[in-house]
């Protein structure tokens, strides 16, 4: 048993953090939250390429497509490390449809995709979601007809959030209709400058936006098949365990910052942090972020053995995901007043981060696996209670 | 980062685990609710016979040498199948603060004693004001001809019944500003003139005590530690005592879902396993998340200790999230059970019990987030 890094390990991160300290720049954090965190403007696009130079954004992986052969304990340091410093959490090439083709892809897109996108040179974006199939996945009913040398593909995607700065859509399309829902899915590499293509915004209540995404006879080769055909559903599920999971110190410069402020703060002659009430919830926060931050570490561990985290990243995902919510609420409890002050408000505190926070926070919960998802995976698959 | 257990604590835990199973199912735990003593000197005898009393104490004074983390391996085991006796009195409230405050000759003649199970031990520190805070003790020692001389009142003291010794927390010096200063640390015998005992009754049927102490005559040699310098050894043994308590909660958590999990599975309703049923499904999920957690922030404070790290922020974070985890989970494990597991018979209140009386020992989890928030520099 041990709860600290090895010396490598941490000298690595701390060349890291001493490279993100450089280079991060206020543009960046802007531009991250106005998307939402998720990776392909332009800004983080510049940043992560030069990160990338390194090996630091797919250190795990073989060090012909770009990698450090490295462990998943230094990749998920790297990427708690950058969430820490606001830099996009969502990365669909390097951390999920990378991996995925890793695995399970043919050599030929192994190939065409790893080394740029180990590069930062290119980014995708999930398209799973449609308006009949959120957490029922199994339900999405875009048609993929084989074609022989293609696919022609007609339908629609909702909730693609990414699209609208990515280069490839990571498709899961139905190319039969035939048996069972879940064994007529298969996964396509669609680049997203492809005729026949419509993105329309949908815009959410954090002020950025996700996106409907309209295939009219879209034209996608054979060759950009992750896979087998119809096996689509299989590679997905599995791939979950595994990209899952949700850096624990996204929510945790907010939560220093919140600190920070009751300190400062006074109210009747008294610091806030000196209010017993205030002084319980942040210690509180604190203790969950340390659970959280275990949780997760414990993944890397788990897969740097090559053990299956078949409930433990629903957990984590769950757990980080509600405890960055619990954050939320812990800071507009502190602001009080304040907290509703918008940023540019010249009253409003921390620039009016615990606001724009408290309203993105509430798709945590929803995205990537609802919170009811993952306990019912956790109870599922953790404890073995036979599914309804 | 590595979450396993090395081959050597996987082996204590499995022997563990056989032993206590065999030596004590829920009727040796109910019977002994009501039995005088609260053990048996025969099970008694055989941990000692495996070396469980000196888990932590060098060689030379009978000891396994062993750290901090085998100490948690054993308490978990023994939090599982809510071992009743004066053990962790002993090694943890009495033991573990000889080794922090003793000097050699003090050490050499009780460590050994308490290794071969002939000795029993413990401390009572909380007063009426049932703090574990310095303001909490009032307690006097005064000298008198070379002796102390101690007078009060101290309760919820752990099998101060059978302790052959009990180390007694005192103020020597007057009550000042700082009421850090001014704490010493006695050894006192049970049998001495001016010590009675008497027993609370209390949810979890573990046996505290309260400890009159009138004119209790104690010589200088007995004085453990420095004189006027307890609280920096009590501090240590409240933060390491709290993780060792963590460490049996998790036993009993992981309990109360082997006693919860399985019976969902069976029992049946409206055609279909109860556990079917997704509002119970989360309660279990949410039971599972609270364990993990629980058992990960634990072991993390526990190996810090044995690594000679700093460990006051780990040790109250763990202490404030296993109690109310703990608690919380129990309860989640008698509302998934639904009637039968409200049943006296059934074992599950063995368990809601520990969990309380684990919460409030040393600490709950309102006392140590203001720890934490002390730490935090708030």
């Amino acid at each position: 048993m041990e709860f600290q890094f090895k010396k490598e390990e941490s000298d690595l991160i701390a060349r890291v953090r001493e490279f993100i300290k450089e280079n991060v720049t206020p543009e960046i954090v802007e531009e991250t939250h106005q998307l939402g965190g998720v990776f392909g403007g332009i800004e983080a696009r510049r940043f992560i390429k030069k990160l990338a130079v390194n090996g630091w954004l797919t250190p795990a992986w073989p060090k012909e497509y770009g990698g450090l052969d490295s462990s998943e304990m230094i990749t998920y340091m790297i990427r708690d490390e950058m969430a820490y410093f606001e830099l996009p959490l969502y990365f669909v090439g390097a951390y999920n449809a990378g991996p995925m083709i890793l695995r399970d892809g043919s050599e030929e897109m192994k190939n065409e995709f790893l080394l740029p996108i180990a590069r930062g040179e290119i980014e995708f974006a999930l398209g799973y979601t449609e308006p009949q199939a959120g957490s029922d996945l199994a339900a999405l009913n875009i048609r993929a007809e084989d074609k022989g040398d293609h696919f022609l593909v007609n339908g629609q995607k909702t909730f693609n959030t990414h699209t609208h700065v990515a280069d490839y859509h990571w498709l899961a399309a139905r190319t039969s209709f035939d048996g069972p829902k879940h064994k007529g899915i298969s996964i396509m590499i669609v680049d997203l400058k492809s005729p026949g293509i419509t993105i329309r915004p949908l815009i959410t209540m954090a002020g950025w936006r996700t996106n409907e995404v309209y295939y009219d006879d879209v034209i996608v080769p054979k060759k950009n098949l992750m896979g087998e055909k119809n096996k689509g559903f299989y590679y997905l599920m599995g791939a979950l365990d595994f990209e899952r999971m949700f850096p624990p110190s996204a929510y945790k410069r907010l939560f220093e910052e919140i600190v920070d402020y009751a300190k400062k703060t006074f109210v009747n002659g008294q610091a806030l942090s000196k209010d017993p009430l205030i002084r319980q919830r942040l210690a509180q926060m604190a203790i969950e972020l340390e659970a959280s931050r275990l949780l997760y570490y414990q993944l890397a561990y788990m897969l740097d053995r090559e053990m299956i985290p078949n409930y433990q990243s629903s957990m984590e995902k769950m757990f980080a995901t509600e405890v960055a919510q619990r954050i939320c609420n812990t800071g507009m409890e502190v602001l009080g007043l304040y907290g509703q002050l918008k940023k540019g408000d010249q009253w409003a505190p921390l620039a009016g981060k615990v606001e724009f926070f408290y309203r993105s926070s509430i798709v945590e919960t929803i995205y990537a696996g609802t919170s009811e998802i993952q306990r019912n995976i956790i109870a599922e698959r953790g404890l073995g209670l036979p599914r309804g | 980062m590595d979450f396993g257990f090395s081959e050597e604590q996987q082996i204590l835990r499995d022997s563990a685990h056989g032993f206590l199973g065999k030596e004590c199912p829920s009727k040796f735990v109910r019977e002994m609710a009501s039995d005088e003593k609260g053990y048996t000197p025969e099970l008694w005898k055989k941990m000692s016979e495996l070396g469980w009393m000196g888990i932590l104490f060098p060689e030379k004074y009978g000891g396994y040498e062993g750290n901090f983390l085998d100490l948690a391996v054993l308490l978990y085991e023994m939090g599982y199948v809510c071992l009743p006796g004066p053990y962790f009195s002993t090694i943890v409230h009495g033991a573990m603060t000889i080794l922090e405050a003793g000097n050699e000759e003090q050490k050499s003649e009780i460590l050994p004693r308490v290794a071969n199970g002939e000795e029993l031990l413990t401390l009572a520190w909380t007063e009426t004001g049932a703090s574990y805070t310095p303001q909490g003790i009032s307690l006097k020692a005064e000298l008198d001809n070379g002796d102390f001389v101690l007078n009060g009142m101290k309760l919820f003291v752990p099998d101060a019944h059978v302790a052959d010794k009990i180390i007694c927390v005192a103020r020597t010096g007057e009550p000042s500003g700082d009421y850090e200063q001014g704490l010493s640390l006695f050894i006192v015998g049970r049998k001495d003139p001016g010590v009675s005992v008497d027993l609370h009754n209390t949810i979890a049927g573990d046996r505290q005590c309260a400890v009159n102490l009138d004119q209790v005559r104690v010589p200088r040699r007995n004085l453990l530690g420095k004189i006027e310098m307890g609280w920096s050894v009590l501090n240590a043994v409240l933060q390491k005592a709290s993780v060792a308590k963590c460490a049996q909660m998790i036993g009993c958590g992981q309990r109360a879902m082997d006693l919860a999990v399985p019976y969902l599975k069976e029992r049946e309703q409206f055609g279909r396993p109860v556990g079917s049923f997704q509002a119970v499904k989360h309660h279990c999920a949410n039971m599972l998340t609270l364990l993990e957690t629980s058992r990960f922030i634990t072991f993390e404070a526990a190996w810090r200790i044995s690594e000679g790290l700093s460990f006051e922020m780990e040790a109250s974070m763990c202490k404030a999230w296993v109690s109310d985890s703990c608690r919380q989970l129990v309860a989640l494990a008698h509302q998934v059970m639904g009637g039968i597991g409200f049943m006296e018979e059934h074992d599950l209140h063995l368990y809601f019990r520990q969990a309380k009386a684990g919460e409030l020992v040393f600490g709950d989890g309102r006392f140590h987030r203001e720890l934490v928030a002390q730490q935090m520099g708030l």
